[in-house]
């Protein structure tokens, strides 16, 4: 693998993306060849999992010298846990795909090309300057995606998730800074490098508290972690459906991967010391994220929160120092993932359809398209955390993570993941089987692109739900590494 | 072998003769605004590469006084003002073709500006070749003056000539104070050249290092205003706007540069008592200058008046790389220098295409006219969202990498709550930058109709400027030969040596 690859899946969809921009290429034109590059980025991604090792510690390393006055450093690197997010995006991006087929501009398949850039430079970003470099240029494609195909107040909930996201990330850029300053102060040099700032011992308590709610505020309002969720609303229901099932899907667990990948290493001690809080602030936004849901009519929305819901056992999850408990938030970023996916990929096809988000106004859908509702169904079950699916797996595992923690919020978070996700029936029942007099004669059963694209989503729910082992083996090692090497903890 | 003296005035010289021929010219009625466009290219273009080969042939860094046996010490030519002429004479060719569309299209415009712009060029050049305050003074002067007629060219429009007289008037009372400072550290020290004030100021007793005090700080009071720094930047909005276009352009991105050259030279070598004194209102002055400046930009509904107030927000962010010389002079000086070069390559190309943009006589140009306006033009959308981008300070565009620099040095400096003031500033000027890509691409109508299409030079110059924004936030990872970010620092970095090595 000496030829770059993490490069080539980086910068692969943004060179296309400005090909395709300063061609006179037309809009169908452009969606096959970004249909294509996912394709290939698939097939890269699939060479990089059967070549990984396993081991924890960071493989396929690329190093070069960016700014060199000021020790900037263009390093890539993944380790288990990059490499299944990897794998789920990868998978994910072109089955999407094939569901926005029809009706899309050339703007809107150039965004999408240009945040599957932004992404996996995130991804596998080993330096934080060069880190920050893809987060935040990882915001523009999906402001104008946003912003030029949205729904509703589009321009207004553009800026908003702007300033808020910006707000975040400027702040983490401050603790980079200073992290910075204090390795050269340290060591003498600049360096920005993941592996030689986890050197620094200089910081004294108040500073490194500071740093550290610098992190955390850039990466809880991504997720979002409550009380940093009042963007999430607006952005998910005016976003168009490929923007949102991005947002949901991928770039919140990025927020995930941001806590796992830096501050966990950078502030051992500090990410020991908080973890109650933490884990309490997920169950916290299970529930309260759980029973909003229960309050929205607007289906979309009622899927925003029910997303944030999760997102937040999650954070339990990574929290919980434990091998359960962060082998079951490495798995439900996949599950939750995918079936998050799905599911506003369904709701935006049944929105185009029918042109309605109100729960009310739908109903009998089952009869008119069974296969959307098998598929419908599945994702539900998998959210819901139904045995046979992987979303079971996971939140089983969280849950006994919850345990080890503390018993306590092992008994509460399982009585709550159970209360969270029971309004996802009272949703199936109401808008997808009840017959009602509601007209929804518009509704048109799933094509054959789009069944080839939400296949692979349901027979991954199902498969990791059976055999989780299969997928458990390449990222068991690295988690081990985590709690053992860098947070220091003893497993078993 | 001795390299003749007049070899390193060549860039200074080649500038003033061309002003000069200019000025013959202009009494040719024949010769169109095209034509004398070209005259005064050629001499910019003959400046700069002169300047270029002085860069290159004099080794790493130099210094020198050319003609010692006449001007004495007066003016020093080394990397410093190498580094900043080439600047200049950027920021003069740049904007010349840029604003060749205006200038042909507004009648007002006669040869003797070409004139008066190659002298405010050779004004600039003279000022960051200046080692003596008096010599600084009729420098700027030279190119005030010049700046103050160019403002108010068109003389049938009343704004212009409003502005021209408020930045006479308010720019004359500021030279004073430069004046009267230069007087007090003549008494103080019996000597008015860079590099002998310092020395003296510390050998000299207790009633003379009080009067060099107010001196510097009187000096400083004419640096505050012709960068517009907060008490003294109420003028700037106004006068910004009222000027034409390419002329608010030159002032915000080329007149900025040669004030901060000069200041940078003479705080970095003379100053270190002064700068005891004032490092505490500096880091109120920053404060202030950033809320007012970000306060008025959000405010403002002209996008000319948005950018020139957020010239105000940038002039903050530079004044922090200020702060840091005490503690980090080396790096804290070229992450100045570095931010200038990203602030003048970004504001030059939003003002510059602005300017193409409004060419035909709209005097207000405001967030509404350009809604939709990335689908009549996407190729000027696009490059106004980069220079946004880069003046939001937002990855992969030069802006991003110039408030890196600042900031670590703020930090470094333990100045940390200046970081995060700025953090804010720039936290805040998102929303009106943004605000600008928003109504360019969000809206699928537009009202502006008569946007000239791409044609002629000035596109290109601002397409190039736009890929240089672009380039000098991404940097020479894959391209080593190119000249990227490292060079920039490097460049900076030397000159900032070239600055001690004669004393």
């Amino acid at each position: 693998m000496d030829f770059g690859i993490l490069s080539v899946i980086i910068f692969l969809p943004m060179i296309v993306a400005f090909a395709l921009l300063f061609l006179p290429i037309g809009a169908k034109g452009t969606r096959n060849a970004a249909f294509l590059t996912a394709v290939i980025i698939l097939m890269l991604t699939g060479m990089v999992y059967f070549n990984f090792e396993l081991s924890g510690y960071m493989q396929f390393r690329e190093h070069y010298t960016w700014i060199e006055s000021y020790g900037i450093n263009y390093s890539l690197g993944i380790d288990g846990l990059s490499l299944i997010i990897l794998m789920l995006i990868a998978t994910l991006i072109p089955c999407a795909y094939l569901w926005l087929w029809h009706g899309r501009t050339k703007g809107y398949w150039v965004s999408m090309l240009l945040i599957q850039t932004g992404i996996s430079g995130t991804l596998f970003s080993q330096d934080l300057v060069l880190f920050y470099f893809f987060w935040e240029a990882m915001l523009l494609p999906v402001f104008m995606i946003i912003g030029m195909f949205g729904t509703g107040n589009r321009v207004f909930s553009t800026i908003k998730i702007t300033v808020y996201t910006i707000m975040g990330s400027l702040f983490m850029l401050i603790s980079i800074l200073y992290i910075g300053v204090a390795f050269n102060n340290e060591f003498g040099s600049w360096s920005f490098a993941l592996n030689d700032v986890i050197q620094i011992t200089t910081l004294s308590r108040t500073e490194e508290l500071w740093l550290f709610a610098g992190f955390m505020l850039a990466f809880a309002i991504k997720i979002p972690l409550f009380p940093f969720h009042t963007w999430l609303l607006e952005t998910y229901s005016n976003s168009p459906t490929g923007g949102v099932f991005l947002l949901s899907s991928i770039m919140a667990k990025l927020g995930v991967y941001g806590i796992v990948r830096f501050v966990m290493p950078i502030f051992p001690e500090l990410y020991k010391e908080f973890a109650p809080l933490f884990v309490w602030l997920g169950i916290f936004g299970l529930l309260y994220f759980g029973v909003a849901a229960l309050m929205q009519t607007n289906i979309k929305k009622m899927f925003a929160y029910s997303s944030a819901s999760h997102l937040g056992f999650i954070v339990t999850g990574i929290f919980s120092l434990n091998v359960y408990g962060m082998t079951g938030a490495a798995f439900l970023i996949i599950a939750h993932a995918m079936a998050t996916g799905g599911l506003f990929l369904l709701v935006g096809k049944m929105e185009y359809d029918l042109g309605i988000k109100a729960i009310p106004a739908l109903g009998g859908i089952a009869k008119k398209a069974p296969v959307f509702t098998v598929f419908f169904a599945i994702m539900l079950l998998c959210i819901v955390g139904l045995p046979g699916t992987n979303g079971f797996v996971s939140e089983f595992l969280i849950i006994l993570g919850a345990f080890g923690f503390s018993p306590v919020a092992g008994v509460v978070s399982a009585l709550t993941v159970l209360v969270a996700a029971s309004f996802m029936f009272w949703l199936f029942q109401r808008a997808i089987l009840q017959e009602n007099n509601n007209d929804v004669s518009q509704m048109k059963d799933l094509n054959f692109k789009e069944i080839a694209g939400m296949l692979p989503l349901a027979v991954l729910i199902i498969a990791m739900g059976i055999y989780p082992d299969w997928f458990f083996y390449k990222i068991e090692p690295t988690i081990q590494h985590y709690l053992v090497d860098i947070l220091e903890i003893r497993t078993f | 072998m001795q390299t003749p003296d007049i070899i390193y005035l060549l860039p200074l010289l080649f500038v003033g003769v061309g002003a000069i021929l200019m000025m013959v010219l202009s009494t040719f009625k024949s010769i169109s605004i095209k034509q004398g466009t070209t005259v005064s290219l050629i001499f910019l273009f003959l400046a700069f590469f002169s300047n270029i080969y002085n860069l290159n042939s004099f080794g790493d860094v130099y210094s020198v006084y050319p003609f010692i046996e006449i001007f004495n010490t007066m003016i020093v030519v080394d990397t410093f003002s190498g580094y900043f002429s080439s600047i200049l004479i950027l920021g003069g060719i740049l904007t010349l073709l840029i604003g060749l569309h205006y200038f042909e299209r507004h009648k007002e415009f006669t040869l003797e500006f070409f004139s008066l712009f190659l002298f405010s060029v050779f004004g600039m050049m003279l000022l960051v070749h200046a080692n003596e305050l008096i010599s600084a003074f009729i420098a700027l002067e030279i190119a005030s003056l010049s700046l103050y007629v160019m403002i108010g060219f068109e003389k049938v429009i009343d704004r212009r000539v409003e502005a021209s007289y408020r930045y006479l008037v308010l720019g004359s009372l500021a030279g004073v104070f430069f004046l009267l400072g230069a007087a007090f550290i003549y008494t103080g020290t019996q000597t008015t050249i860079i590099g002998e004030i310092g020395d003296l100021a510390l050998n000299t007793v207790e009633s003379n290092s009080m009067l060099i005090t107010l001196g510097g700080t009187m000096i400083l009071i004419t640096f505050f205003f012709k960068i517009a720094a907060f008490p003294f930047s109420n003028w700037a909005i106004d006068v910004y706007d009222g000027a034409p276009l390419p002329v608010t352009a030159y002032m915000a991105a080329t007149f900025k540069a040669a004030i901060f050259g000069f200041v940078l030279r003479l705080v970095l070598v003379d100053f270190d008592m002064i700068r005891d004194f004032w490092d505490d209102i500096f880091i109120v002055i920053i404060i202030l200058t950033l809320a007012y400046g970000s306060f008025l930009a959000i405010s403002q509904k002209s996008l000319k008046r948005m950018l020139v107030a957020s010239s105000i927000v940038h002039t903050g962010y530079l004044l922090i790389g200020f702060v840091s010389i005490s503690m980090i002079g080396e790096s804290a000086a070229s992450s100045i220098i570095f931010y200038l070069v990203a602030y003048f390559l970004s504001s030059l190309g939003a003002f510059g295409l602005i300017s193409y943009i409004s060419a035909e006589d709209r005097l207000k140009i405001t967030y509404d006219d350009f809604r939709g306006f990335s689908h009549i033009r996407p190729y000027m959308a696009a490059m106004l969202s980069v220079f946004m981008l880069s003046l939001a300070g937002i990855p992969s565009t030069i802006g991003f990498i110039g408030k890196f620099y600042i900031f670590t040095g703020a930090i470094e400096s333990g100045n940390s709550i200046l970081a995060i003031v700025g953090i804010m500033a720039t936290f805040i000027s998102v929303y009106y930058y943004f605000k600008l890509i928003a109504v360019m691409y969000f809206y699928k109508s537009s009202e502006l109709t008569d946007v000239p299409p791409l044609r002629g030079v000035a596109p290109i110059v601002i397409g190039i400027i736009a890929l240089a924004t672009i380039w000098g936030g991404i940097g020479n990872t894959f391209v080593a030969w190119f000249p990227g970010v490292d060079f920039l620092i490097d460049m900076a970095k030397l000159s900032y040596e070239s600055l001690f090595i004669a004393q």
